[in-house]
């Protein structure tokens, strides 16, 4: 599933990231990588997603986040 | 502040600078780091008031430049000051906006030049303590030059308040001991608000040693990069390797935090933990789905206020005060010199104190535009103002952070202006700094509600209501043409934004950052409203032929009269090719406040400020216009206004596009306005006329 599909609060893993090159690295860069542990914070209009990353939050425009793919963790109890 | 607080003295890593170099007279220092990780803060901090702004050689990416000396240098006034450079915020070294090539620039060039003698420079990486992998990125770039530097960690007192960073439950001088030890340079810890424990000297001290060093020691994991890299592929896998740098580093701070010093589980990434914080909260009202439009369409309306409201009584006092008192003192100091009703007087009142009341009475406006800007930034909405507004300007491929701008531009051009700094790109910031001026400011709307009252008296409202919608149009229009002509290179980027932690802003910082922009736009625009109001004294005072003497020569007869003869054949195709109109147009350019006055002094009629001279005023503009449109009076007079509000603003607009842009962009302007206005006046007049 993608980024504008997860529900508020889940944990979720970075499984894929379909922008173009450079716009991906610059993601990298700031620490959005193939397998960072996240989750939605935030529902914004028209698509837009914030999500926590590290501590940090990115605000991510509605048709870059429906380019992020996430899985969600289950993580064993 | 004690040594025991816990944001305290430098910690320097365990082995000592054995050798060193004599310390320059003047160390240039270069403050890096990631955007809203308190670099400005700071700044200011080190700086206080011995700073300016400047522009980067050859670029429109504005540059703050500071004297750092430590309170023991002043009181002790030794010679050694350290040249401060407060350079674009930034992710990486691997620039994607000029802005961001300006830093990467000046840290190479610093690592090239450090090797020479008297040219040592020392990079102070500051360090967001809330997001560590991420400044740690950078640090390990800038470590990769090669060049000497001290780290600065900053947002300690934050990082407890951000609930879920990896750091939250550190001691900042436990985690700036551990950072230190892990990556081998000088950690020197600072709170949000720029303060070093043990006084700002501490990082003075740090980075005199690292200055003085021979051979200054690197950042440990860090070599040079083996070979250059020439593509993004190439530029990733080198990425990777720093990457996994981070990581190490990460993962060495948790073990020298962990109770136990075992690496935590998962080591390499922080544990994930999916807690809500202050900000979230807020962010759910101010970010949300529907309430986060109109919270930002309020915002904008409450600045929108502020610079028209609140602004403009201060602007009327100071208007009043220097066209009042201060005159009169200036022409009552003259007739006891003796140089009473000279043309030295006139020089002096209608030309040097014009033109400084001008840029006096700007500054009130300018003051509340950069204080309520700096809360906003501060406080953290602006960030959230720019993720809000992003869809609306992305047509336009310009960040949701101009729309600030441009709206404030609807109640004056000047801090709409000013607000174009909150934009990261110069690109960006030039594209809507260019598109700011077609805004329709309030000074505007005085030669509409004459114009429209006097032609169109039953419907007035709906024709200055459409003026305000062709503003729009233009707005748009003009940002389309130039996106698909100059600004090509513009593009429509992914919006990503760190969104910073809510928190209250600081007051000393902001007011000292105020400080400094006032005195950018007072030395920097100031200076050409001032040259601007002399020359166009000149030019009133110089009479065209011989019956008049220098400085006492009707405007009609002088050479600025002159010159509004000649022009006015120029505006016939418009309608109003007139003399009263060229004049008029001609004193707009200084200011559109005073389109209306120069219309009634033509007339040789008083101001309209009772209904008799408004008649009188309204009928010779109405003979006029009919008269140089050929009995279409009411066409002539609404392309007059569409002129009115596509041309040239003001000098004081002017003066700071040349501030901000240079002369180059600021010039191509003025002339697009000026063949923009007259052209759609034209089209307005024969479409009207014809009607």
């Amino acid at each position: 599933m993608t980024l504008p599909e997860s529900p508020l609060g889940a944990e979720l893993r970075v499984t894929g990231v379909r922008l173009a090159a450079a716009d991906a690295f610059r993601l990298n860069e700031m620490g959005v990588r193939l397998g960072t542990l996240t989750h939605v914070t935030q529902h914004a209009a028209f698509g837009a997603r914030v999500i926590a990353v590290a501590g940090s939050r990115f605000a991510i425009d509605g048709k870059t986040a429906s380019l992020i793919d996430v899985e969600p963790v289950h993580r064993l109890r | 502040m004690s040594c025991h607080s816990p944001v305290s003295a430098p910690v320097v890593a365990r082995r000592g600078i054995q050798t060193r170099t004599p310390l320059p007279a003047r160390l240039r220092v270069l403050l890096v780091g990631g955007p809203n990780v308190g670099k400005s803060t700071l700044f200011n901090a080190l700086t206080g008031a011995r700073q300016h702004t400047t522009n980067a050689p050859g670029t429109t990416v504005e540059l703050a430049n500071g004297t750092w000396r430590t309170t023991a240098q002043v009181k002790a006034d030794t010679a050694i000051e350290r040249a401060l450079v407060d350079l674009p915020g930034t992710y990486s070294l691997l620039a994607r906006s000029s802005d961001e090539q300006v830093t990467a620039d000046a840290v190479h060039e610093l690592a090239q030049s450090s090797g020479q003698v008297g040219q040592r420079g020392v990079v102070v990486v500051v360090l967001d303590a809330t997001a560590l992998a991420r400044s740690l990125y950078l640090l390990g770039q800038v470590a990769e030059t090669g060049v000497p530097l001290v780290v600065a960690l900053t947002m300690l007192d934050l990082a407890g308040t951000v609930t879920d960073s990896p750091t939250a439950t550190m001691q900042p001088q436990t985690l700036a001991a551990v950072l230190a030890a892990s990556l081998d340079v000088p950690v020197v810890p600072v709170d949000s608000r720029g303060r070093a424990a043990g006084g700002l000297g501490a990082l003075a001290r740090a980075v005199d040693a690292v200055a003085v060093a021979k051979h200054p020691k690197r950042v440990a994991g860090i070599l040079p990069p083996d070979t250059a890299v020439l593509d993004i592929a190439g530029e990733l896998a080198h990425a990777e390797r720093l990457f996994e740098w981070v990581a190490h580093v990460t993962a060495q701070v948790a073990m020298g935090l962990a109770p136990d010093g075992e690496p935590p589980a998962g080591s390499g990434q922080p544990p994930h933990r999916p807690v809500a914080t202050f900000s979230d909260r807020v962010d759910t009202v101010l970010l949300n789905t529907w309430a986060g439009i109109p919270v930002f369409l309020a915002v904008v309306w409450l600045l929108f206020e502020l610079t028209t409201r609140f602004a403009a009584p201060l602007q009327a006092y100071v208007s009043q005060l220097v066209n009042g008192p201060l005159s009169s003192v200036v022409t009552s100091a003259l007739g006891l010199l003796g140089l009473g009703n000279s043309w030295v007087q006139g020089l002096l009142v209608d030309g040097v104190l014009v033109g400084v009341g001008t840029v006096l009475t700007f500054l009130p406006v300018m003051a509340v535009m950069f204080t309520a800007l700096g809360v906003l930034e501060d406080c953290g909405y602006l960030a959230r103002a720019a993720f809000v507004a992003d869809r609306a300007m992305r047509s336009l491929g310009l960040d949701g952070r101009a729309l600030l701008p441009l709206v404030i531009g609807f109640g004056c051009n000047l801090p709409g202006l000013a607000a174009t700094r909150t934009l990261p790109h110069a690109r960006q910031r030039l594209l809507t700094g260019l598109l700011i001026p077609l805004t329709s400011c309030s000074a505007r709307l005085t030669v509409y509600v004459l114009l429209a009252g006097t032609f169109f008296p039953h419907h007035a409202g709906t024709v200055i209501f459409a003026l305000y919608l062709t503003s729009v149009a233009l707005v748009l229009g003009g940002g389309l043409v130039l996106r698909q002509t100059a600004f090509r290179d513009v593009h429509t980027e992914p919006l990503i934004l760190v969104l910073p932690s809510y928190q209250r802003p600081h007051l000393r910082t902001l007011g000292m950052s105020v400080q400094m922009r006032l005195g950018a736009f007072v030395t920097g625009a100031g200076k050409i409203i001032v040259a601007t109001m002399l020359v166009l004294w000149v030019l009133m005072a110089l009479p065209a032929t011989g019956q008049h003497s220098v400085g006492h020569v009707p405007v009609a007869d002088s050479v600025y009269g002159r010159a509004a003869s000649d022009i006015a054949p120029l505006l016939a195709p418009a309608g109003f090719g007139n003399d009263h109109a060229a004049a008029a147009l001609m004193t707009g350019l200084v200011a559109k406040e005073v389109v209306v006055g120069s219309f009634a002094q033509s007339y040789a009629v008083a101001d309209p400020g009772s209904r008799t001279s408004a008649k009188s005023l309204g009928e010779a503009l109405r003979g006029t216009f009919d008269e140089s449109s050929g009995g279409h009076g009411g066409a002539a007079a609404l392309a007059f206004m569409v002129f009115v509000l596509a041309y040239t603003p003001c000098v004081a607009t002017l003066a700071v596009q040349k501030r901000l842009f240079g002369w180059r962009p600021t010039a191509a302007a003025l002339l697009g306005q000026l063949a923009t206005a007259w052209v759609l006046a034209v089209l307005v007049f024969q479409v009207g006329s014809r009607l």
